[in-house]
């Protein structure tokens, strides 16, 4: 696990992370949410030990990261996927990174074929297209077997299939009980990733929860179409739901989640033709969130490092 | 379990980068064809010409010195490769893997180091001795040779050698103060070259004082049989030039230590 202990960093004059507090938990999917120049990235550098805290720690199971015996059996990261000199190949890079930390050679190519890129894996890199080099980096991330990943934007620029395909990832690796922290500036891709949700703006803690619980807080609505509106319509009523048509044919409610309103139908023979939460909601609930924090970013002295 | 990071598994992982770049290769190549084509060159041309020197010019010829004098251009392909090795992970963004894998800086350092200087050492050894043995040939039966039967001649080529690794070095702790890899060479190239030329607008009563201690003097005396008037001895110009490199890394090493990646 992850846990940052009153972490501030600065760089010269500029504050990126102020007093930044909190865990992050194994065996669930934790989102680390902000606008653009928050201090996500320089937070995820801190971990990692490459930038030094102006004040507090980050530290990974319990140590600071430069006193880990193996790092990369112990944790993985992708921070840059471009981060790889452009003229060796894949097969290579990976090779001088397991050879750091005493991994065996077989064991990068398995990681080449998990991640699909075995068959470009004598080309050079400066060759591959970004999902390629991201594939490549979570190839790298996965070496030692670690039990905490750390992924900073990892579905920048990817195609719909690649997203889908980490999306999965994440939960397989969760789902194994590690650690898995994915920071991202998208809280629609947030919310069908992750488990836990961290929002942070100005380099400060915003919110942290489940996503549920953010969810309630967002009063989202849910798109409903069914076979019989009026008795939906009564039974979601009487169940504390906040019902208006949405247009001729379908309903919107709000102050019940799909899976109480699935239930509530269920439980009313009533049959369900769609229903769909509508996450913009709780887009626009981040947005508020961190409004303040892109006025003040846009305002010029904030970069994202 | 035995699988810590250690310098020795830090070593192999950088030998296995700097082998498995281009430019490396390239950098060596030119070198080899710098240091031993250039040396013959400069041999083939002293030949030809050696009934028109004169007898003063004769009698001070250093047939070892000469036949090393492509060191003096194959030193920019090693400060290249010196830089290199830490400049192209700043370019690349690669050094926040390379310390996410090795995050105890000064092992990664030592790292580089070891295989840097172990690499370039047999090299240029290996360059330095090809360019002796071809310089005495085009030079035997018109121009006076020198052989290795004289350890002062062991000496000089192997100090060329030693010269050209040493630069490797200081090259490569620019690069760890400076991180951009043309900033770092154009300063290296500064010391080497730029620096001599800028010596000659100093008076000569201060000049004599000052130009023995430039690295490329250094060299001179170092590669040469007889150390040339006015320059420390040859010994005395190694142990300069390694105080230089020591320093140069320190300042380096600390800065790598200290500063954010």
């Amino acid at each position: 696990m992850i846990k940052i202990e009153h972490l501030t960093k600065r760089y010269g004059d500029t504050l990126a992370v102020d007093d930044l507090d909190f865990e992050v938990r194994p065996g669930v999917i934790t989102g680390f949410l902000g606008p653009n120049g928050s201090g996500k990235s320089t937070t995820m550098r801190v971990i990692l030990g490459l930038d030094h805290p102006t004040k507090g720690r980050a530290t990974v199971k319990g140590q600071d990261y430069a006193s880990l015996r193996a790092p990369l059996h112990e944790v993985g990261a992708l921070l840059d996927a471009k981060a790889v000199h452009p003229g060796r190949t894949a097969r290579n890079h990976l090779r001088a990174l397991a050879a750091s930390n005493r991994i065996p050679f077989a064991r990068v190519d398995e990681v080449l074929g998990f991640t699909g890129i075995d068959s470009v894996a004598n080309k050079k890199v400066g060759n591959f297209s970004l999902g390629m080099s991201q594939r490549l980096g979570i190839a790298g991330a996965l070496l030692g077997d670690p039990e905490v990943l750390l992924f900073d934007e990892p579905v920048n620029g990817l195609d719909p299939e690649g997203i889908r395909w980490i999306r999965d990832f994440f939960r397989s690796l969760a789902n194994e009980g590690r650690t898995v922290f994915v920071s991202s500036h998208l809280m629609s891709e947030m919310a069908v990733t992750a488990d836990q949700i961290i929002v942070i703006g100005r380099g400060k803690l915003i919110t942290q929860g489940s996503i549920d619980s953010l969810t309630a807080t967002a009063k989202g609505s849910v798109f409903v179409r069914a076979s019989d509106h009026e008795k939906l319509i009564s039974v979601l009523k009487t169940h504390g739901g906040d019902v208006s048509e949405a247009n001729d044919e379908a309903l919107s409610v709000s102050d019940l989640t799909s899976d109480q309103i699935g239930q509530i139908a269920f439980d009313a023979d009533v049959v369900l033709f769609e229903l769909t939460p509508q996450r913009a909601s709780l887009e626009d609930v981040f947005m508020e969130l961190t409004a303040d924090s892109v006025e003040y970013g846009s305002s010029g002295a904030r970069n994202e490092r | 379990m035995n699988a810590d990071m250690s310098l020795g598994s830090v070593i192999r992982s950088e030998w296995i980068k700097f082998r498995t770049v281009r430019s490396t290769l390239t950098g060596v190549f030119v070198m080899f064809i710098l240091t031993i084509g250039l040396g013959a060159l400069i041999a083939w041309a002293t030949r030809s010409h050696w009934q028109t020197v004169s007898t003063a010019d004769q009698v001070t010829f250093d047939p070892v010195s000469t036949s090393l004098i492509g060191i003096v251009f194959s030193q920019f392909a090693i400060g290249v490769i010196g830089s290199l090795l830490i400049t192209s992970e700043y370019a690349s963004g690669l050094i926040r893997t390379t310390l996410g894998a090795v995050p105890k800086r000064l092992m990664l350092v030592s790292g580089k180091l070891v295989v840097l200087i172990a690499s370039m050492f047999v090299v240029t050894e290996v360059a330095c001795f090809a360019a002796f043995f071809v310089g005495q040939s085009i030079f035997s039966g018109v121009v006076p040779t020198a052989s290795l039967s004289s350890t002062s001649v062991v000496r000089a080529v192997i100090f060329a050698g030693l010269y050209l690794t040493i630069l490797a070095v200081v090259s490569f702790s620019l690069g760890l103060i400076v991180r951009h890899s043309s900033a770092t060479i154009g300063i290296f190239v500064t010391i080497v070259l730029i620096l001599p030329l800028i010596s000659l607008a100093i008076p000569e009563s201060w000049r004599v004082h000052i130009v023995k201690f430039e690295p490329s003097e250094l060299g001179n005396a170092m590669t040469s049989v007889v150390t040339p008037s006015g320059d420390l001895s040859a010994s005395r110009s190694l142990l300069m030039l390694v105080i230089y490199a020591v320093v140069v890394l320190g300042a380096g090493a600390l800065l790598f230590q200290r500063r954010d990646a």
